[in-house]
């Protein structure tokens, strides 16, 4: 165990470079093109003075390396600062308010894709070499090369406007009155005692979810297939098989076991893309989460909540690999580090 | 690893029952909709809640439902009567405003309105020096409490519009007890005296307003107001078929305007809007210092196929600064150039400027994608395809994000670009000074000066009567033709879309939603 | 012959996927070349009434403002295979190069390299890609550069792992005993072994970065107006969608995910029938 929490460590500190590289990027080339935070900020009609006070105000007019230097100085000491536009609320905050927009809907296209991944996947290993097969596996290939935007609309076209099963936007039905607690609707809907919140919450998830799930379930469909055909010829199911044991409880109770540990290494890496296809998700179904906002406040070269932002999904790339290691090696005990 | 599982069989069976439950349920009875609530979508959003620093159309509109001013103006008018104050008097032609205090007006926090607290806010503001405070440092020399409902402010200089002035958001009192002095309070919630009071706020997300018991006028018809912000028109609309809200307020695209209205299924609700949208010629930068140029191009426009073909008949075709409906408007540009595209007027001004078939008219046209929706680089192709149509110009068009495009404009890079203009205060005089006076259009990159124009700008400033001021307001516009520094496009109408039962939606020209005239009937 | 014949009988539907990807690819390729020809009318200027419905005068109706829909995303094909190509093949090379030099020589500078190249590749690519088109601005040029930063390091990675494992190995230790130079090392042991899963890992990558660019486009931080740009006209179609005017916007959609399926079934197939594990 010494070894793992030495290996622990180590990833640790790796993410400091991981972070200041991405920061240092994110700083100077936002600085050096042009785009102003003050001047989306103030009216049109701001005087020269007015905005020279303002930059002053906000640190703009010191030199770009002092910029930089006070930017991690702050950094250091957990400051992300406070936002240039708008309010100049603290960048944490606004971090923390569209933060559990996105995992919510990380969270549950997540869950769709490793579902669906294992339904299609080992549903193709079974019915390996026939027709199923086959189609199982472009439909592999198809899932991932799928544009979000577009199955996005397709699903809001059928099932919001024609069919009217499902919200198409947004996170719930503003006339169901929960506090707001943590930010994630579900938790408050249970912490609030309010059944109908969660179903609300869910159900406005639905399609959202859905669209994120099926793209990201292409590779988990390919990676079950491969990993159970593998799981499928080693001697132990040849074992079992001629013990007499039922093929579905070898199948389920064993084979699916062994196969899933690959599949729980992708989804360290899958996390990534997850974020990614966030995104789209989040502008095509209006889903206020992070990853709108901070392709909004790149719009206003709002520098320190687009640093902020970045930052922080570095460290949430980190300590999500970081965790799916830990567990990994935790399941397998032949990894050792 | 079997347990887990298990768990996870479990977890995934409960989410599908509940969808499918929460689906039929909803399919049967869609979500029940109390009378006196209303629902109101929209893709703008709240800024900052301190009227010190609010300075955008729906900010402000919201303001103007949980607070009010000394001014207001008179529903579906554009008449100023008195809200805060019981009377007023100018002194020294103008320069100087007593204002009366309505007597017993209570903040939510229950501190008074008072002559003091008034003068608080106004040096509030002063002090802040947010982005609106101009409406207070360009105007106020000083304010002063005369007695303890009685307000005096002096002005640096009789300004004929003050009143308008004084009825914009930035001068609504605030109660000290709830406000920081020299702070701008962005998340505030507290309001001012208003017909409703804000009791949930989620940035980006919803607002929720509820009727202000302490509220001195007659109740708002409905109690409860819930404003849900969309990240576009495509999902607003798409609220208001589910029949998630009861209002698509701003801004839905022109298709679904035309379709939603085609249905049937909708009240769509039409007002004249005062906001207005422009081309600028950088005149400092060649060929757009020629006059020609300038002239030509605005010939070679064609603000009816704009209006029709990007805009689907939603907007109108202007030909001044001055929006149609407002005082002193005069179709300048159609006088001029004519009502559509003058392309044969439009050769002949380029070739006097030395342009021709085979020596054409180098356009570099910018437009800003998102800022004024997104139909934007449509009306950027169409601007193309008109002035290309004259055989003798050839357009390159750019673009760039919205602080960028500020930024490059101010600076005087860009040549040609496409921008917007809401009106802070229902007066020519904003749809002109800042513009066209030299020094004003800083933000523009100073592009046009012409000393003859600010003689007439400056002098209608001041002039007491509003003849005076619309006659040389007159001036001004035909002056703005025959320079064409700004070639107007077209002017925005007010689309408020409905469902059938909601009742008392009142556009017009000062484009905020008085929320307390809504009902469902 | 005869192994072919046995590939197809061994591997049929691997076989099958790759060249159904390479129909699809050298299709798009086809429609891109050839747009001058196919295009009936000019894709950037309106040429009947706006929104009308597929009809043998426009196979794919009009857009927004009368635009030749089937023009646009003919000409669209251009846009979409020059920035995806030109930006891969940019990462390709500064990738390999990279990873090359860093994995050869080791060092300080292997180690540096290595921090940063890993630190991109983890982070989410589009998320990069946004942050950097949007400070650029729209362009060609701009969009290549954003999406390059994004998979350098996928190259980078790929051939540092390689040149490793050759550099361990026996015959390259005897190869620098006879007193061979770096550079020859390096062409006759490491490339070859590169070279054999580069097509794969390319077209895979080019197979991402179509999406990369539709989705760049599609947040408007692509090629301005009027370009014809597949995500640009998705997005600009998506307005009229729910008015019942859908083919603005599904063609463009439909090409996107048709151009990254064609590259990912080839990349896929080829994976397999080269053997490797890619």
């Amino acid at each position: 165990m010494a070894s793992l929490r030495a290996y622990i460590l180590a990833r640790v500190l790796l993410t400091i470079p991981m972070v200041l590289i991405l920061l240092t990027i994110v700083f100077f080339i936002m600085r050096i093109l042009p785009g102003n935070p003050v001047l989306a900020m103030v009216g049109m009609k701001a005087s020269e003075e007015q905005i020279k006070t303002l930059m002053k105000e906000l640190g703009l007019d010191k030199p770009l390396w002092q910029q930089y230097l006070d930017y991690l100085w702050g950094l250091l000491h957990g400051d992300l600062g406070r936002s240039m536009i708008w309010g100049r609320r603290p960048v944490l905050q606004e971090i923390w308010d569209h933060f559990p927009a996105t995992v919510e809907l990380a969270v549950a296209g997540f869950t769709v894709s490793v579902l669906l991944g294992l339904l299609t996947g080992s549903l193709a290993a079974v019915k390996r070499g026939t027709l199923l097969d086959a189609g199982l596996r472009v439909w592999g290939i198809l899932a991932y090369a799928l544009f979000i935007p577009l199955l996005g609309m397709f699903f809001q076209l059928v099932f919001g406007v024609w069919l009217h099963w499902f919200p198409v936007a947004g996170r719930k039905n503003p006339l169901i009155d929960v506090p707001t607690i943590t930010g994630f609707y579900m938790v408050d809907s249970i912490l609030a005692g309010n059944p109908w919140g969660v179903v609300d919450a869910l159900w406005h998830l639905a399609l959202p979810s859905l669209t994120l799930g099926i793209v990201l379930s292409g590779i988990y469909t390919r990676l079950v297939r491969t990993s159970m055909l593998q799981v499928l010829g080693e001697d132990f199911v040849r074992a079992l098989r001629s013990r007499g044991i039922p093929e579905s409880k070898i199948l389920f109770g064993h084979v699916l076991k062994n196969a899933f540990i690959p599949v729980l290494t992708m989804m360290g890496l899958q996390f990534a893309l997850l974020l990614a296809g966030a995104v789209l998700t989040e502008t095509t179904f209006s889903w206020p989460g992070l990853g709108t906002f901070l392709v909004e406040r790149i719009e206003y070269r709002d520098y320190t909540t687009v640093q902020g932002t970045i930052v922080f999904y570095a460290l949430l790339v980190s300590t999500v690999s970081l965790i799916v290691d830990v567990i990994y090696a935790y399941i397998d005990p032949r990894i050792r580090y | 690893m079997a347990v887990s599982k298990k768990a996870l069989i479990i977890i995934a069976a409960i989410i599908v029952i509940a969808i499918i439950a929460g689906a039929l349920i909803m399919m049967k009875k869609p979500a029940p909709q109390a009378e006196s609530v209303i629902i109101i979508g929209t893709t703008d959003k709240v800024t900052d809640l301190d009227p010190a620093n609010a300075y955008d159309f729906f900010t402000w509109e919201v303001l103007s439902n949980i607070m009010s001013g000394y001014f207001e103006y008179e529903p579906g008018t554009l008449q100023l009567k008195p809200a805060l104050v019981e009377s007023y008097e100018t002194q020294d032609g103008g320069k100087v405003w007593i204002l009366h205090l309505k007597k017993g007006l209570k903040f939510s926090d229950g501190t008074e309105l008072t002559a003091d607290v008034a003068k608080w806010s106004i040096d509030r503001v002063a002090k802040i020096k947010g982005d609106p405070s101009w409406f207070v440092l360009d105007f106020v020399d000083k304010v002063e409490v005369v007695d303890k409902y009685t307000l005096k402010i002096t002005l640096k200089q009789p300004v004929s519009f003050y009143k308008a002035v004084l009825a914009v958001p930035t001068y609504f009192p605030v109660s000290p007890n709830s406000y920081p002095a020299d702070k701008i309070s962005s998340d505030n919630t507290a309001g001012g005296i208003g017909p409703y009071r804000i009791v949930k706020w989620e940035r980006d997300q919803e607002l929720v307003l509820e009727a202000n018991p302490n509220w001195y006028g007659p109740a708002p018809k409905a109690k409860k107001i819930i404003i849900k912000f969309y990240k576009d028109a495509t999902a607003l609309r798409l609220a208001l078929e589910s029949g998630e809200i009861d209002v698509a307020w701003r801004t839905l695209n022109p298709s679904d305007i035309i379709s939603l209205k085609k249905s049937g299924k909708y009240n769509v609700i039409e007002g004249n809007g005062a906001f207005i949208r422009y081309i600028v010629f950088n005149t400092k930068i060649s060929p757009f210092d020629k006059k020609e140029v300038r002239q030509a191009l605005a010939a070679a426009l064609c603000r009816d196929k704009i209006a029709n073909e990007v805009f689907l008949g939603t907007v109108e075709p202007l030909y001044s600064l001055v929006p149609k409906g407002l005082w002193s408007h005069i179709d300048a540009f159609k006088e001029k150039y004519g009502a559509t595209q003058n392309l044969e007027l439009a050769r002949q001004l380029l070739k006097k400027a030395g342009f021709s078939e085979t020596n054409k008219l180098k356009v570099e046209l910018w437009y800003t994608p998102s800022h004024y929706g997104s139909t934007e680089a449509d009306l950027a192709a169409k601007i193309k395809e008109c002035w290309e149509a004259t055989g003798m110009v050839e357009v390159t068009i750019k673009s760039a994000e919205w602080s960028t495009y500020l930024q490059m404009t101010r600076k005087g890079q860009l040549p040609v670009t496409l921008y917007g203009w809401y009106p802070d205060y229902i007066d020519p005089d904003d749809f002109l000074y800042p513009f066209l006076h030299t020094g004003s259009n800083r933000w523009l990159g100073n592009p046009y000066s012409n000393p003859e124009m600010d003689k007439l700008l400056e002098q209608a400033q001041v002039a007491p009567d509003q003849a005076t001021r619309a006659k040389l307001y007159e001036q001004v516009q035909e002056m703005l033709a025959e320079d064409a520094p700004i070639v107007p496009i077209f002017q925005g109408k007010l689309y408020a879309v409905a469902q059938k039962n909601v009742k008392g939606i009142v556009l017009d020209p000062y484009m905020l939603l008085r929320y307390w005239l809504i009902y469902k009937g | 012959m005869e192994r072919l014949k046995k590939l197809w009988r061994r591997q049929r539907v691997d076989v099958a996927l790759t060249l159904a990807g390479a129909a699809i690819v050298l299709l798009v390729l086809f429609m891109a070349v050839s747009a001058p020809i196919l295009a009936p009318y000019n894709p950037i200027v309106s040429v009947d009434d706006s929104l009308l419905p597929p009809s043998p005068k426009h196979p794919m109706g009009t857009d927004s403002l009368g635009r030749d829909v089937y023009s646009r995303v003919l000409y669209g094909a251009q846009i979409i295979l020059l920035v995806v190509l030109t930006s891969t093949t940019v990462s390709l090379i500064t990738g390999s190069t990279l990873g090359l030099i860093s994995g050869y020589f080791g060092g300080a500078v292997d180690r540096a390299l290595s921090v940063i190249m890993d630190s991109i590749y983890a982070f989410p690519g589009l998320i990069l890609a946004i942050a950097v088109a949007a400070v650029l601005g729209p362009g060609v040029l701009n969009t290549v550069i954003s999406i390059s930063v994004v998979y350098i390091p996928t190259y980078f990675r790929m051939v540092r792992g390689h040149v490793l494992s050759v550099k361990s190995r026996l015959f390259v230790e005897a190869a620098k005993a006879l007193g061979a130079s770096d550079w020859t090392i390096m062409t006759r042991y490491v490339l070859p072994n590169v070279l054999v899963t580069i097509p794969v890992v390319f077209s895979m990558n080019v197979a991402d970065a179509v999406l990369t660019e539709a989705a760049l486009s599609f947040l408007g931080l692509g090629v301005p107006a009027p370009t014809p740009d597949w995500g640009f006209d998705l997005k600009n179609g998506q307005r009229n969608l729910l008015s019942g005017y859908w083919w603005p916007a599904l063609w463009p959609g439909f090409f996107i995910t048709l151009l990254a399926l064609g590259f990912s079934l080839f990349g896929e197939g080829l994976n397999e029938l080269v053997g490797g594990e890619a």
